[in-house]
């Protein structure tokens, strides 16, 4: 067995013991993957992104309009020191601006729009009879699931009779997403323990 | 209720959900098992590729959802490179940019693929909003160099495509809501064919942008990687591990149904 | 000042990316292009600002606090090991920096994840009380899925699996475009606010 494979198991084990209680080997563990992890990305930021982006085009290949990117980066360094934090001010607001920029075309489209249009194209095949019972059925349960969990959420007037009863509708529909989620989710966590579980029967102790 | 008791009740279904993974992967057995029409949907999609085409995957998963994630992508690579594709990698989390590089390559070994004409890995984009969009402009321009530091243009594979107009379809294989910024991003303004491969816990939010054909195939978690394994007729991590995820279900049902027995007997006992 | 110049860029910037989604000429393609680039690498220098920070406040805990000095260290220490060796012995697949990826930190994170399976599963146990309607609408669907997405499922019946498929395409489906379209509408208008400069909680 190779060290690699004795020293994931241990650290496996080491996570593990938690589900005893907090202990020193735990958070030991935990320490070190916070490390690791962190450690891991940065030279990976390094490699894949201020390498290729700015330090090639600026240094190696005389760039100027690389500067900009530069002189950014710098005033955002700055957040390293409080009193000259606030010069990185326009550099994120730069990302904040252009993040919510980006955003509210793509969003309108894909969540709003194509979203609202699905609902509604049922009813147009209703129209031209391509639909058969159960689809007709499956297209109004759609439009009154959409319509009353946007109720629930947008209408919060405990006073109102009608919206409060509207409001009850979507919270069934969404009690059935929220089940469903947490099925699935189960379904995830239990893939993962088997993947671990798998790895020490395995590859740990070859038993299986 | 007791601290004392409350902590042997909790340790108890500990030990329960231990034992319901365990031995059924001690006593493995192969079970038979329908396959969804939102697997076969992912499958017909891939199939109907023409050789020679190109399949754009990225890896948007950490380590942490490896034993679920790595099933799927291991089949789709199988079925992609037995299909005589093409294939991209690259990845918009850290951690997957490693693990996605490993699985493509394994699978690249199994078919004798190679580097550079028919795979290649681009690596690690961070900011997924400005990586997605700058894609759509030119694939090479994006990435001017591939995770090794190896220059990409001049790579034969670029030939084929550099942008999505020319790339047959993209899978996101994510843990996470990263197919979700591929559809905002890569759908609704280039219109590109997406489908997405995910993590059981992430599958219901996906299943209304299949419905309006903003994904084109979606395949969830270890079961699915067991119906693609099974569509594609070699056995894996799916297959594997199906019978001790579906006893361990039925164990957690178990459980539910005896956390409600217990609540109501001491009701009526109080 | 400066807060006024933060505002501005935003505005301008803002406003920038959404016409850019409907005019396509060469130069403001290639000033779009660049402001993604920008993007990604200012992006990228916030990512190592938070490492440095980290490393800043593991620092101070090893002076502040004897008890927890050790698992600073070790914090430290580990961030150390990945930028040194990498920098030494770079980061191809037999490097030092790629074995304690697949050998240390794969497998932690892995595990720290697969804790949870017991801890819903002692959720599951605790807190799914069917003591209302919508609790019961909420079990159900729980156990709908998990019978009817696994292989025993389709062993019992082949009902089983339409069934989990009917409410996973239906009524689960639309309950998420429901909150699909609620938070679409409420993050276009956030994004409004922020370009208008009504939203300034970043600066």
């Amino acid at each position: 067995m190779d060290l690699g494979t004795i020293i994931a198991a241990i650290a496996t084990l080491a996570i593990f013991s938690f589900l005893y209680k907090d202990n020193p080997f735990y958070r030991m563990a935990e320490h070190i993957l916070i490390g690791l992890s962190v450690g891991f990305t940065l030279v990976l930021l390094w490699n894949s992104v201020l390498t290729p982006k700015l330090f090639v085009p600026l240094f190696s290949k005389g760039d100027l309009w690389s500067l900009i990117p530069f002189a950014m980066s710098i005033l955002m360094l700055m957040r390293l020191r409080g009193s000259w934090s606030k010069f990185s001010k326009p550099v994120m607001a730069l990302i904040i601006g252009a993040g919510a920029g980006l955003s509210i075309p793509a969003r309108m489209d894909a969540r709003i729009l194509k979203q609202l249009s699905a609902t509604i194209e049922p009813f147009s095949a209703m129209g031209l009879g391509q639909l058969s019972a159960g689809d007709i059925f499956n297209a109004i349960l759609g439009l009154i699931a959409v319509l009353t969990v946007m109720v629930y959420f947008f209408y919060t007037r405990p006073d109102n009779k009608p919206v409060r009863a509207i409001s009850q509708v979507g919270i069934y529909f969404l009690m059935i997403f929220f089940g469903a989620t947490f099925g699935y989710t189960v379904t995830s966590r239990l893939t993962l323990l088997i993947g671990r579980i798998e790895f020490l029967l395995s590859d740990f102790l070859h038993l299986i | 209720m007791p601290a004392a008791s409350r902590f042997s009740a909790r340790h108890i279904v500990f030990l329960v959900v231990l034992a319901a993974v365990t031995l059924p992967l001690i006593f493995n057995l192969s079970l038979t098992h329908t396959v969804t029409p939102e697997t076969q949907q992912v499958y017909a999609n891939i199939d109907s590729l023409a050789a020679g085409e190109l399949l754009l995957l990225s890896f948007d998963f950490e380590a942490s959802s490896l034993p679920e994630v790595r099933p799927l992508a291991m089949a789709l690579i199988r079925h992609a490179f037995s299909r005589d594709l093409k294939i991209m990698g690259m990845s918009l989390f850290a951690e997957g940019t490693a693990l996605g590089e490993q699985t493509i390559r394994q699978v690249a070994k199994e078919y004798n693929k190679q580097y550079g004409v028919d795979w290649v890995y681009l690596g690690f984009r961070p900011q997924r909003e400005s990586a997605i969009l700058s894609l759509g402009e030119s694939v090479s321009a994006e990435f001017p160099r591939d995770y090794f530091g190896t220059p990409t243009t001049g790579m034969p594979i670029f030939a084929a495509a550099d942008s999505y107009a020319q790339i047959a379809t993209v899978i996101s294989i994510a843990d996470g809501d990263m197919p979700s910024y591929w559809i905002e991003y890569a759908v609704s303004p280039h219109a590109v064919n997406l489908q997405a491969a995910v993590t059981a816990s992430m599958a219901t939010s996906f299943y209304p942008y299949l419905q309006s054909h903003q994904l084109k195939g979606l395949l969830a978690g270890l079961k699915g990687a067991a119906e693609y394994e099974n569509l594609i007729e070699r056995k894996g991590g799916g297959a594997r591990g199906l019978y001790a995820l579906s006893v361990s279900q039925f164990v957690i049902v178990l459980v539910i149904i005896a956390g409600n027995v217990v609540e109501r007997v001491r009701r009526r006992r109080n | 000042m400066i807060n006024r110049i933060a505002v501005a860029v935003a505005f301008v910037v803002g406003i920038f990316m959404v016409a850019q989604y409907f005019i396509s000429s060469e130069i403001s393609g290639r000033l779009y292009n660049l402001l993604l680039d920008y993007y990604q690498i200012i992006f990228a220098v916030t990512m190592i600002v938070g490492g440095i920070s980290l490393v800043r406040y593991h620092g101070a805990q090893i002076r502040r606090d004897a008890d927890s000095r050790v698992y600073s260290i070790v914090t430290i220490l580990a961030v150390a090991f990945m930028v040194v060796s990498a920098s030494i012995a770079g980061t191809g697949p037999t490097s030092p920096y790629q074995w304690a990826f697949n050998n240390l930190q794969a497998p932690m994170q892995a595990t720290t994840f697969s804790l949870l399976a017991f801890f819903v599963a002692s959720a599951a146990y605790r807190g799914f009380r069917v003591r209302s309607t919508p609790a019961l609408v909420l079990a159900l669907a729980a156990v709908i899925v998990l019978v009817g997405r696994s292989a025993f499922g389709d062993m019992i019946s082949d009902k089983l699996p339409e069934l989990a498929g009917w409410v996973l395409n239906n009524p689960s489906a639309t309950a998420k475009r429901g909150i699909l379209v609620g938070i679409g509408l409420g993050s276009v208008a956030t994004a409004l606010r922020v370009i208008l400069g009504i939203e300034r909680s970043y600066l």
